[in-house]
């Protein structure tokens, strides 16, 4: 069976900078996969090539992004609006920027549901585009109570609101709610609590992993917290340089951590401290690429490095129940 | 040591990167090649002004043939009514015209560089005062107010300056005042003001240098407009007066024998667009330059 | 509510900027050189012609007292008598007011139906590192070539072939090039700065066509800096029918200041100047009004 989201070998340049380098990803359905990594390690390009959502001046020099099979990269545009409005939701940063400042929330939502209406009658396969309002009557404006209630905004004045009138969590819940109305069957989220404080963060979590487990929706939550990250999702991948350099079960990564920079992350998060012992932050600061690394682009800042790490690019070795990029880790696997 | 700079390096590259696009890094800092063209063009025309004070191009009060001829040896651009040959009054009527609008745009930027910068730093009743009357300057559309201006100063080279000043100064005003307020509210601004630096020091050293680049893009719009309003008061007969040439006294007298000579007109009319053109297309690869935007545009 | 306030806050202060206009006009009027009395009977005046005046325009009384004379005359629509022809010069005005509100009109029609879509479009076509040579040769063109540079070209090339000119059309054509011009320029730009904005990213996500991303989430959000910028064109337009009224010989309001200059009959000048002023500042409410309405951020903010 082949999964929902298969990224391979993307490599993605910014003019002479290179965002991806390389980079490889697996969802299934119904899965919820944290990608993590610090601010420029790829994983916004990552989010983004996902539903070709790259800035005009982003190359894509090599790899495939595949949703459900289609080749995302190579899709003609008619095809990709299509895979954008049906299977594919993205969810974004700065809450209040994402929607239109010049339109009233509900009229936001009910432009979205008739284009998908539109759409729906078109035919979809598989998925119904009543998405769980089906045999309810009242029009489209219950269809806006609904989405909206859907995200925990049962205040009637949200509909009527701006986006500058609300709070950002709650302009975060209707971007969520746009994003879910198609029920696409994966989610695309970058860093969409960075900009909230902790309390409406993890309402807004709340929100968009139970609402994805109703309508069994995969998640791709981008984030640099990896604790927060590990007690959400199913799997997660460590992004460093453009690739990901470990991925496998959430609470494996978290605490038993193969490769020597997630080992080094999970050990610089003050959730995973023990009382007493000094947090380690990573020593020295990521590279910035401007074209293909030679070796493994962490072993500047690697303890472990030997000679090969600078000059022989690693490929991907399982180790336990893990997929890690690393030249030694067999053996660091033995010693951790 | 070598990796900080490679980091200082990088962090730059970044945001050119994000900002101008494929540009990269180096192009953002140049200007391109159109505008280059267009300063170019520029120079020319100063170039063709200072020649026109040692006579470079003849005499342009000489009479140097017949009235009214085509274009030919002896007059390349065409002889006037009064056998006159058009090339050298072209070239004073160059200089005449960049003379006055870069003397009225100086102005127009040392008035804005002063008054904006004091009222985005100082607010209070000063803002208040400068942007009222800035307000009222422009509330008259440009000629209108250059016209009022010449039917209370007279009519001459005066009237043309200050109207050109009157004209520009109130968007320049207004856009030093708020790239002024933009630059008061950082941090370091603040710090420089507790740690006890004067204001001369604070305005001078701190908030001037970045206004720097809205008062050139500005300027540089501004010219143009000069050389425009120059052109249209001169045209109209309340500018600069004949004999003394200037573009627009020159387009103004071709007209009358458009019929029998339509170089006359035709002369001065492409250099006075050539002139706003390269001027523009400047200040356009200037704002460029010194205001990038963002252009990560995905439709 | 708070709108309301907004909005009445907004109209006083235009007040007190008409206000302001009218004393800077009246003063330039009482401040030219040679006196108002000289300027207004010349040079050769005899001492019963200047009594007569002085009478007649109350320069015996205070200067706070005849500008409230003037302001009081303003008001009840009597802008004083033309030197020249001795006919009131409201009169005046209102006979040549049709031939300029139909060539400002004009033009301001081109600019909105023919700039609007030409920005929109330019922008969608836009590359980073900007637009091609060619382009921006033209659109530096439009805002490159004065109305009395392009004018003279027309009449040149219509009387040079003996073409037939219907009307305004001609002469609106020379006008709306530089207001086209510029309102496709500030289209463009606002477009442009919309198109980077997250919400956009978001529609494109959504699946939605470029056109329907155009018309529901771009156009709107645009339209501030386009239409704030017709209350400028508009302004500038008066102007510009001041010089193509002049060119094409058209019986304006402007050629009719323009001559009026040229004869130093001020109290026309006065009345065209203060006109052209009072339009620009009414326009200007009247789209603060109507940006208000298309943009709910706009009207908080100030």
């Amino acid at each position: 069976m082949s999964a929902l989201l298969e990224v391979d070998g993307l490599e993605v340049d910014y003019g002479t900078a290179r965002a991806l380098d390389g980079a490889d990803l697996r969802v299934a359905a119904g899965e919820a996969v944290g990608v993590v990594g610090e601010s420029g390690s790829g994983k916004s390009t990552l989010g983004a090539a996902i539903g070709r959502l790259l800035p005009r001046q982003a190359v894509v020099t090599a790899g495939t992004v595949r949703v459900a099979g289609e080749p995302v990269l190579d899709l003609p545009p008619a095809a990709l609006r299509r895979l954008r409005g049906q299977r594919l939701g993205f969810v974004f940063q700065d809450p209040i920027a994402s929607l239109d400042p010049t339109m009233r929330v509900g009229n936001q939502l009910k432009l979205v549901l008739r284009a998908q209406g539109r759409e729906g009658r078109e035919g979809r396969d598989g998925h119904d585009s009543g998405g769980g309002r089906g045999g309810r009557g009242g029009g489209i404006n219950a269809d806006v109570a609904f989405h909206l209630g859907r995200v925990k905004l049962d205040d009637p004045r949200v509909a009527t609101a701006y986006p500058h009138q609300l709070s950002g969590g709650m302009a975060q819940r209707v971007a969520i709610a746009l994003a879910m109305a198609a029920s696409p069957e994966l989610l695309v989220a970058d860093e969409p609590t960075a900009s909230l404080d902790s309390q409406v963060r993890e309402e807004v979590l709340n929100v968009v992993f139970s609402l994805a487990r109703e309508e069994g929706t995969s998640i791709v939550w981008l984030s640099h917290d990896l604790p927060a990250v590990a007690r959400r999702c199913d799997r997660v991948a460590v992004m460093y340089a453009g690739r990901v350099v470990e991925s496998g079960p959430a609470t494996e990564v978290l605490g038993n951590p193969v490769h020597p920079y997630t080992a080094a992350l999970a050990r610089s998060a003050p959730a995973a401290a023990t009382p007493g012992v000094r947090l380690e932050p990573v020593p020295g600061r990521p590279p910035v690429l401007t074209g293909p690394s030679a070796g493994c682009a962490f072993a500047p800042r690697c303890p472990f490095a030997e000679d090969r790490c600078t000059t022989e690019r690693p490929e991907p070795v399982r180790v336990g129940t893990q997929d890690v990029l690393c030249h030694r880790a067999a053996e660091l696997e033995v010693i951790a | 040591m070598n990796r900080t700079t490679r980091v200082k390096g990088t962090a730059r590259a970044k945001r050119t990167a994000s900002v101008k696009g494929t540009a990269g890094g180096r192009r953002a800092r140049r200007l391109d090649p159109l505008s280059l063209t267009g300063l170019g063009c520029l120079l020319l025309l100063v170039l063709v002004a200072l020649g026109s004070l040692v006579h470079a191009g003849g005499d342009p009060d000489a009479i140097v043939g017949p009235r009214l001829q085509p274009p030919g040896p002896g007059w390349w651009l065409g002889t006037d009514n009064l056998g006159r040959s058009m090339l050298p009054r072209v070239m004073e009527g160059v200089g005449t015209t960049l003379l006055l609008s870069s003397a009225a745009v100086l102005v127009t930027a040392a008035l804005s560089a002063g008054f904006g910068i004091l009222a985005g730093y100082r607010g209070g009743y000063l803002n208040e005062l400068v942007m009222r009357v800035v307000e009222l300057l422009y509330s008259f559309p440009a000629i209108v107010l250059a016209i009022l201006v010449a039917a209370v100063a007279g009519p001459g080279q005066l009237a043309a300056v200050a109207s050109i000043v009157l004209v520009t100064i109130p968007l320049m005003i207004r856009l030093v005042r708020a790239a002024a307020v933009a630059v008061a509210e950082r941090d370091y601004v603040t710090a420089a003001a507790i740690s006890g630096a004067g204001l001369p020091r604070i305005l001078g050293r701190h908030i001037l240098p970045n206004v720097a680049g809205t008062i050139a893009v500005q300027g540089t719009y501004a010219l143009s407009v000069g050389i425009s309003v120059e052109g249209g008061l001169s045209f109209l007969g309340f500018g600069v007066q004949p004999p003394q040439a200037s573009l627009g006294v020159l387009i103004r007298q071709g007209g009358t024998y458009m019929m029998a000579a339509p170089w006359l007109i035709i002369g001065p009319g492409v250099v006075l667009v050539l002139a706003i053109l390269s001027i523009n297309v400047l200040g356009d690869g200037l704002r460029d330059r010194f205001e990038p935007r963002e252009t990560r545009a995905l439709i | 509510m708070r709108l309301l306030l907004w909005w009445a806050g907004r109209a006083l202060s235009s007040a007190v900027t008409l206000l302001g206009i009218s004393v800077l006009i009246f003063a330039a009027l009482r401040l030219m050189p040679g006196g108002f009395a000289e300027t207004i009977l010349g040079p050769f005046a005899t001492p019963e012609q200047k009594a007569e005046l002085a009478v007649r325009y109350g320069l015996d009384q205070s200067v706070f007292a005849q500008y409230g004379h003037w302001m009081a005359a303003v008001g009840t629509g009597d802008f004083g008598t033309s030197m020249i022809s001795g006919q009131p010069v409201a009169a005046e005005l209102w006979a040549r007011l049709p031939v300029t509100a139909q060539l400002t009109l004009l033009a301001v029609a081109a600019a909105v139906l023919a700039g609007v879509p030409l920005g929109v479009l330019t922008a969608l076509r836009a590359r980073p590192g900007g637009g091609g040579v060619a382009g921006r040769l033209l659109s530096g063109l439009g805002v490159s070539v004065p109305e009395f540079a392009l004018g003279s070209l027309v009449v040149f090339v219509v009387s040079r072939y003996g073409l037939q000119t219907s009307g305004y059309l001609l002469p609106a054509a020379v006008l709306s090039i530089f207001a086209i011009s510029a309102t496709a320029r500030t289209t463009r730009d606002a477009v442009l700065n919309v198109l980077v904005e997250p919400h956009v990213t978001a529609a494109v996500a959504r699946g939605e066509t470029p056109w329907f991303i155009v018309r529901h989430h771009i156009l709107r959000n645009a339209a501030g800096p386009v239409l704030t910028l017709t209350a400028t064109i508009t302004a500038y337009l008066l102007g510009g029918a001041l010089i193509v009224e002049y060119l094409f010989n058209l019986p304006g309001i402007g050629s009719y200041v323009v001559q009026a200059v040229g004869r130093r009959d001020y109290a026309v000048v006065q009345a065209g100047v203060l006109l052209a002023a009072t339009v620009f500042i009414v326009m200007n409410v009247l789209i603060d009004l109507l940006v208000g309405l298309v943009d709910p951020r706009l009207g908080r903010r100030a």
